[in-house]
């Protein structure tokens, strides 16, 4: 290794939770195992399906067991091959491959959400260096078809949708509660139409790289919202739509040099908590005097929001949330449990909270971090 | 072949999109959970009107249940296996009652009754 860059080993590690050396940008590669995570986890291989129906009618002719039961394989390995880094890239064409092959396949298995995570994975394993970001574009187009839907369709004007959604289907009790105390129809109305402006809002931002980060908050608080609403994944559309923003999101490519105070319990305690699970070794700890901070790009990152930025350039911390999420598909109270992770995460894990912590504590500004070749 | 595919995937979503303005259906035109169709049906073969597993068997679906795209995609489902046994033989009957975002029942019938728009 040199201090050039994240370490590159000659043999890619089988460690799952490692990211460098995979063939595919970190962002990406953290994008197909978040997304083979959640569809291991949550057993989507039992779900894949022999021919019925297809929407190509030369595929019902295929003997179904055979077909399923090499669907079910292929869709095993190339999982597989993902968590343990094995040729990611093309295991994730494979994979994606597998999904929409299964997606035109069947017409009880056909869904949004499947033909989603194909299609995140397909193109992903379709990535090369320099190429169009069609990740960000399947992503424009996906808010862009649903929006305009809903835009042309009267009973999203009304309101109609949510109202019996909601009360009719879900019985919300958030929403039956707040509903009363409103206007009839008011609070369906905003809500359809909330809905109609972030979908179509979203997309003109997904097509400006200076907008990036909004589209990063606005897609994972839509998203987030809709899980915390219904208590549902929607199958794999929750994973799949919000791992759609690592798309947006270049990692750095160089270790972060994290400044420390070595003299003071916190300054050693986050590092040897941070240093525990960075397989990829993408932070440089260095003793210095005053509060743990490091410089990225432009911006200094100090106290609390150097502690949440830690976490999110750290791909272990999406594998746990991803992880967590899907294991508790089938135990009691899933939807809940759901809840209380995506809560907790965005809590720790969107701004707010850092900057309220650092203004309480009062960490002052420290001057941004010599850069790493100051320490060759 | 990088390049092309991707675009050639987005091309047919586009255009997926724009067929869809159309026809009833919204197959791959990201319409997700843009409608909710709840329905019951109940089907008669050769005579004999199937159990809720043996609709579950025949229609992948059950006899009872939701589709949160387009009503279109139920009766897709339920027509399109009928026309397949129908070539072997099968005389069926099918009745689906349906309400689309909870508005009046609408019906459906096998053989062929279009559906109320």
């Amino acid at each position: 290794m040199g201090l050039a860059g994240i370490p590159t080993p000659a043999v890619t590690s089988w460690n799952p939770l490692k990211c460098s050396g995979t063939g595919l940008p970190a962002n990406l590669t953290i994008l197909v195992k978040v997304l083979a995570i959640a569809l291991l986890l949550t057993n989507h291989v039992r779900i894949l399906p022999d021919p019925w129906l297809s929407f190509i009618p030369p595929i019902d002719a295929i003997p179904p067991l055979f077909f399923k039961r090499t669907l079910q394989t292929v869709f095993l390995v190339s999982a597989l091959a993902i968590i343990f880094n094995r040729r990611l890239r093309v295991a994730s064409l494979i994979l994606g491959a597998t999904m929409l092959l299964a997606v035109v396949s069947s017409k009880a298995y056909y869904g949004n959400n499947k033909t989603f995570c194909g299609l995140m994975l397909f193109l992903a394993g379709l990535y090369k260096p320099g190429g169009y970001p069609f990740l960000r574009w399947q992503l424009a187009l996906t808010y862009f078809g649903a929006g305009l839907n809903k835009l042309l369709d009267a009973d999203w004007h009304s309101g109609l949708f949510f109202e019996n959604w909601s009360v009719n289907r879900l019985h919300q009790p958030w929403y039956i509660a707040l509903d009363s105390l409103l206007p009839a129809m008011y609070l369906a109305r905003f809500m359809c139409w909330a809905t109609i402006v972030t979908e179509l809002g979203i997309v003109p931002f997904i097509l400006i790289p200076s907008l990036y980060e909004w589209v990063i908050i606005s897609n994972v608080l839509f998203q987030a919202s809709l899980l915390l609403f219904d208590g549902t994944t929607f199958t794999v559309f929750f994973y799949s739509m919000t791992a759609a923003s690592l798309a947006f999101v270049a990692w750095p490519t160089e270790p972060v040099a994290v400044m420390y105070d070595a003299n003071r319990g916190f300054g050693n305690a986050a590092k040897r908590f941070f240093s525990s699970w960075d397989f990829d070794r993408r932070f440089l700890w260095v003793p210095t005097e005053g509060i743990l901070h490091f410089s990225l790009g432009s911006k200094v990152y100090s106290g609390f929001r150097a502690l949440r930025m830690l976490l999110l350039l750290n791909p272990v911390t999406y594998f746990t949330i991803a992880a967590a999420i899907a294991a508790c598909e089938s135990v009691p109270s899933a939807a809940l449990i759901r809840r209380l992770i995506v809560a907790v995460a965005l809590l720790l894990l969107m701004p707010p909270l850092a900057w309220v912590a650092d203004k309480f504590f009062d960490h002052g500004h420290p001057q941004p971090a010599p850069r790493l070749k100051e320490f060759a | 072949m990088r390049t092309i595919i991707p675009i050639l995937l987005l091309a047919f979503q586009f255009g997926a999109i724009v067929y869809a303005r159309f026809v009833p259906t919204r197959y791959f035109c990201w319409a997700p959970y843009d409608t909710q169709t709840d329905y019951v049906a109940s089907a008669v073969v050769n005579g004999h009107t199937l159990t809720p597993a043996e609709f579950q068997h025949r229609y992948r679906r059950g006899m009872r249940g939701f589709d949160n795209r387009s009503p279109q995609h139920v009766i897709d489902m339920l027509q399109q296996a009928e026309e397949k046994h129908a070539a072997l033989g099968d005389k069926t009957t099918i009745v689906m009652k349906y309400r689309v975002n909870g508005k009046e029942p609408r019906e459906w019938d096998w053989p062929a009754s279009p559906p109320q728009q």
